[in-house]
């Protein structure tokens, strides 16, 4: 039977590995035929990055690698050493939704919700460099993400509503801060 | 609003703005009412102004124009946005093992020896485990328990579990995967599920004495309802085809995985996206031979089901029994390739499909045979052999139906549930049929179907209680929406239009484990403290569908709060209610009820406080948003905390528990039960493609999908359900199929030959919701994820021919496979040039006038059945001429069931039929 993950190459033992994790910098020992993905899930705790197939098919292991997507079961880590990563787990500020974040829930973008973190982090680069992108564009950016679930309508719908939420500079809300009123609505009369 | 009387004034006591008699935090704040309600959400009967053009129902007192109906984001939404949700290899317990499956690389073949040693002296090594460790059987259905944690004996198909090991890490176990050395006796395997059908020295599985023949038969259904005999004398056009269905797999975006751990207690608890949890937790107390509440069963997020994660997996009993070896907890993920070795996906099909009409348009007969291979287990396959037959019975009138099935295993990856189960082939054939019927008849297709329809609060002709229908409307408005007479059998070659309709159970009417007369479907349990916080435990399995979010609607609607003050406990058995699971679409349905029933409890619990408090008239009270008041006179009326506190005053948390049963249903004859649900979802498609005649690629261009769910509780998820279904569907008919080569071997397990749409494939989806008002649904609500699957096979194979001029009978409709029909045709009609081929055209005979005027009428007949409650029964058979009112069977006896075939049919069966030639083993006295 084909194995798809063959770990099984002699490794020249730990070789030390930086890189930028969410802006955070990570030093690890890692072997020197490891995968990025690899790395992520189970050295750099970003179990937000998933695994869907390991050969490059689904697109759940999206990750940007200096701001460009790239399929992270696909990359050697040696090929994102020193580089800054960006997972999903890094597109939020604190408790401020990214407005992709936001809109893919609002919208329907995400319902098992697998595929999602791939798609995020995909569309926030496609954002960051094209704020207000036609339909084709987005459905162009995201030609490399499966997604089983949504038949993509609503994920198109989502990048649209995010697009016109950054566009107005406007931002998300934090679902963290205080109330001032512990039962906010409005007056009868 | 204006007061009446006086007779509420002042008793008790009156909320004044900035006056509160006691200032509790959350009591009102400095606002002296909550948000208005959304009159636009209450219905008519209550004074709203949401309109009722079905009804009222049941429930309509109890909605507080709060979240029901509102387009609403997924509760869990934000984890999965933010990464924190976590799926089953993201649950990382400290010092866990990796296990890997060592797996069969034969079809079929006997288990001489495993050799574990070499495997264990590789450091690292923890943990081996092998058939030897689990001899007890276990299966979804406890009549067809046919499966082994691990091969005992025989390995059935290429895939099959033979051994687990686990390791420190996965490299490891990898390596440990490949010293593990098991010796074969290979045995002859089948492949073609028409050699299941014949007597074999090694029938994959051996059910003793209730084996039929030594025949690899698993499970055969004969049944027949109405005049059969009269089929052939009452028809004037006649349809028959030979479908061949690919299997096709659910390609959840989520490998299957799993985490097992036993704590120092000795308790396991199994972390596992499960659609079905209950039926795991079965399963692991037989393998594991401990009593269930030793085990606590933890759903994780379910990265996509869809069928493919309702079953008790092997893998799962695997990592059960390695984590109890080893003292560790144990992780296990399949790669994709493993996804397509435990399968459970639609089965691959043989279907013949005869369909008949009559002078008068109607539908005079459907006679359906349909062969499925069932690969190397039972899994569902004994409700799958049902399905195929009697979810086609509606939504016609029909004057005769015959069905023959057989499932059969073969070597290959077991076939089980998959959305739209078991239904979705045989809907396919019948749907292209009634066009091909059209076509003989020169009629319109839609105008066919909306003549034949059963009305409202009736019974198929399997006796299938049926309530709500919009069958009627979803026609409409497609036909209106996409415009159908402008278009069909008028576009240029290369372009068409095609219909096809759907009917899908909206839950199970029986439960498998269970009397459902006696335990509920459903259970719901909730809880409410000082926080007024609504806690609500349910075992309902969220697998993206929204079932927690319309829980937590329910619960929120009848309660008058927000969403953000409910929170779903639902993932793990020790506290959540037993719950049936994610399948047959049963959690809207059910589990909505079983809420809606709890906070009901709660909700008369808060109106006692209130009444208590206010001394206002209990039946004028009203619940809008956090507030409990009166509605002649709103300012009588307390906020929801003040309620809340009264009400557990000397008693503290208020609990609930509210339960949902089917009511009694159904005939009794063998399988009678197979298809009953207490609800049915309807749903009619037009689709629209283009055909490149000269490569015979088709590209859908554009769907008008209207779906019947009885009341969109939350429209978002209903329309995202029916635009991935679409997906699903369209995958299947274009280009999904598991290919299995000459030998048998399956050729492309992984998502780059499996060809699942991307965006560019997709058409763009028009959701339209049609909204019956179901009287037994939650607010009337009825499924919205299995059915909408349905219609688009048939509709795009329609819209195909209305292009090209030719019928497929195999999915899926590859290029090629079209471009060898397109060229045949052309080569039969003598036509050189593919572009000169003409495309169908249509002439109305006089039938399509007398089929006008019988919609019209029926429509007429269908409005007034539904909005009248005491209407009389009406059974199938009535388009016949039989007395509506009483079932067919009683009135005249050519429409008795039968379930047993006669020796003439027996003389010359279709082929599944070629099923009923052998006899069971303890009818032949020879075991
Ligand atoms: S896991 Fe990388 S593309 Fe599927
Ligand atoms: S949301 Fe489930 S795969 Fe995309």
């Amino acid at each position: 039977m084909v194995q798809h993950r063959l770990p099984m190459l002699p490794s020249a033992g730990d070789v030390p590995w930086v890189a930028s994790v969410n802006g955070v910098e990570k030093q690890l020992n890692i072997e020197n035929n490891a995968i990025l993905l690899d790395v992520l899930r189970d050295q750099a705790g970003s179990l937000g990055t998933k695994r869907g197939c390991d050969m490059g098919t689904c697109g759940c292991c999206s990750v940007l690698v200096n701001g460009e997507p790239r399929l992270s079961c696909l990359t050697l880590a040696a090929e994102a050493e020193d580089c800054e990563i960006t997972t999903v787990e890094g597109l939020a500020e604190g408790h401020h939704l990214h407005p992709i974040q936001a809109m893919f829930t609002e919208c329907g973008g995400s319902q098992c919700g697998f595929c999602t973190p791939g798609f995020l982090v995909v569309t926030s680069a496609l954002l960051e460099e094209n704020p207000s992108p036609s339909d084709e564009e987005i459905k162009c950016a995201i030609e490399g993400n499966l997604c089983r679930c949504t038949g993509y309508q609503q994920i198109v719908d989502s990048v649209r509503a995010a697009s016109e939420i950054l566009t107005s500079g406007e931002s998300v809300a934090d679902s963290t801060s205080p109330k001032s009123d512990p039962h906010p609505g409005f007056s009868r009369e | 609003m204006a007061k009446e009387g006086n007779e509420d004034e002042m008793v008790g006591y009156r909320q004044q703005p900035g006056k509160l008699p006691f200032a509790k935090p959350g009591s009102g704040g400095k606002e002296r009412f909550s948000r208005p309600t959304d009159e636009g959400l209450i219905p008519e009967s209550q004074g709203g102004e949401l309109a009722q053009p079905w009804g009222s129902h049941r429930h309509d007192n109890l909605v507080s124009g709060q979240v029901i109906g509102k387009p609403t984001a997924l509760v869990d939404g934000r984890w999965k946005v933010t990464g924190q949700a976590q799926y089953g290899d993201d649950i990382r317990l400290p010092g866990e093992l990796i296990a890997r499956i060592i797996r069969s690389p034969h079809h079929y073949a006997r288990v001489l020896s495993i050799d574990c040693s070499k495997a264990f002296e590789l450091p690292g090594v923890v943990a081996i485990a092998t058939g030897a460790d689990a001899a007890n059987k276990f299966g979804v259905l406890p009549v067809t328990k046919d499966e082994h944690a691990m091969a005992v004996d025989k390995v059935r198909h290429v895939g099959d579990l033979v051994a687990c090991v686990a390791a420190e890490d996965e490299a490891t176990a990898r390596e440990a995967e490949r010293l593990i050395e098991v010796e074969y006796e290979i045995l002859d395997s089948i492949h073609d599920m028409r050699d299941g059908l014949k007597n074999n020295e090694y029938p994959i599985h051996d059910r003793g004495k209730y084996h039929i023949g030594n025949t690899n038969v698993q499970k055969r259904v004969f049944q027949e309802f109405g005049d059969v005999d009269g089929i052939k004398t009452n028809a004037i056009a006649s349809h028959k085809e030979n479908w061949l269905f690919a299997g096709v797999n659910h390609a959840a975006t989520e490998p299957h995985a799993v985490v097992a751990h036993w704590d120092p207690s000795g308790r396991l608890t199994l972390y596992t996206p499960q659609q079905v949890p209950h039926y795991v937790h079965r399963a692991l107390a037989d393998v594991l031979e401990i009593p269930m509440h030793q085990i606590n069963v933890h759903r994780t997020f379910v990265g996509g089901g869809f069928g493919g994660k309702s079953d008790p997996f092997p893998h799962e009993m695997c990592s059960a029994i390695l984590a109890r070896k080893s003292g560790r907890p144990v992780r296990i993920t399949f790669d994709r390739e493993e996804v397509y070795w435990i399968n459970r996906g639609r089965h691959p099909s043989r279907i013949e499909m005869n369909l008949h009409a009559d002078d008068k348009g109607r539908i005079c007969g459907i006679e359906t045979d349909a062969l499925i291979d069932g690969g190397g287990f039972a899994s569902f396959g004994h409700v799958t052999t049902y399905y195929n037959g009697v979810l086609h019975t509606a939504p016609y009138e029909i004057e005769a139906f015959h069905y023959t099935g057989a499932r059969v295993w073969t070597n290959k990856p077991a076939s089980g549930a998959m959305r739209g189960h078991g239904a979705v082939n045989s809907r396919c054939a019948v749907e292209t049929g009634l066009d091909d019927l059209a076509e003989q008849l020169s009629v319109d297709p839609i105008d066919l179907r909306l003549a034949n329809l059963l009305p409202p609060h009736s019974a198929t002709i399997t006796g299938f209680r049926v309530t709500s229908i919009g069958m009627r409307e979803c026609l409409e408005r497609v036909k209106e929406e996409s415009c159908w007479d402008e278009k069909f059998r008028k576009m240029p070659l290369g372009k068409g239009i095609g219909i096809g309709c759907g009917f899908f159970i909206s839950g199970s009417g029986l439960p498998i484990h269970w009397d459902p007369n006696k335990f509920p479907h459903a259970t719901v349990h909730l809880k409410i403290d000082m926080d007024g916080g609504v806690t609500v435990h349910t075992g309902a399995a969220e697998i993206g569908q929204g079932s927690d979010t319309v829980v937590a609607q329910s619960v929120a609607e009848v309660l008058g709060l927000p969403l953000d003050m409910i929170r779903i406990r639902s993932r793990e058995s020790d506290t959540a209610p037993v719950d049936l699971g994610s399948y047959s679409s049963r959690v809207t349905f059910m589990n909505a009820n079983a809420a809606i029933s709890a906070a009901m409890q709660i909700r008369d619990e808060l109106l006692d406080a209130t009444v208590e408090i206010t001394g206002a008239d209990r039946e004028k009270l009203v619940i809008g948003d956090r507030r409990i008041f009166a509605k002649n006179d709103p300012a009588v009326g307390v906020s929801y905390l003040e309620a809340l506190h009264k009400a557990q005053e000397d008693r503290g948390a208020l609990v609930a528990s509210g339960a949902y049963r089917t009511p009694p249903m159904g005939r009794v004859h063998k399988g009678a039960a197979a298809g009953l649900a207490p609800a049915y979802s309807f749903s009619a498609y037009v689709a629209e493609v283009s055909v490149d005649v000269e490569t015979g690629q088709t590209k859908v261009d554009k769907v008008w999908a209207a779906h019947d769910c009885g009341k969109a509780l939350n429209p978002l998820a209903v329309k995202g359900q029916i635009i991935g279904s679409c997906h699903m569907g369209m995958g299947q008919v274009l280009s999904e199929e598991m290919r299995y080569g000459r030998n048998g071997h399956l050729m492309n397990p992984d998502l780059l030959d499996y060809k699942i749409p991307s965006v560019h494939e997709m058409p763009e989806i028009i959701p339209i919701i049609v909204e019956s008002n179901d009287p037994e649904g939650p607010f009337g609500a009825k499924e919205a994820g299995e059915g909408p699957l349905l219609p688009i096979l048939p509709a795009v194979c329609n819209a195909v021919y209305d292009a090209v001029g030719v019928r497929t009978a195999e999915l899926p409709i590859t290029p090629d496979r079209l471009l060898r029909l397109i060229e045949r045709k052309c080569k039969t009609e003598g036509i050189d040039d593919q572009l000169d081929l003409q495309s169908p055209r249509l002439a109305h005979s006089e039938l399509q006038a007398v089929l006008a005027a019988r919609a019209e009428e029926h429509s007429k007949r269908d409005l007034e059945r539904r909005m009248n409650d005491d209407r009389e029964p009406y059974h199938n058979g009535a388009l016949f001429g039989l007395d509506p009112t009483t079932p067919p069977d009683e009135v005249d006896e050519r429409w008795a069931v039968n379930v047993i075939p006669s020796d003439d049919y027996l003389a010359e069966p279709r082929l599944a039929g070629n099923a009923w030639k052998h006899t069971e083993r303890r009818h032949r006295g020879d075991s």
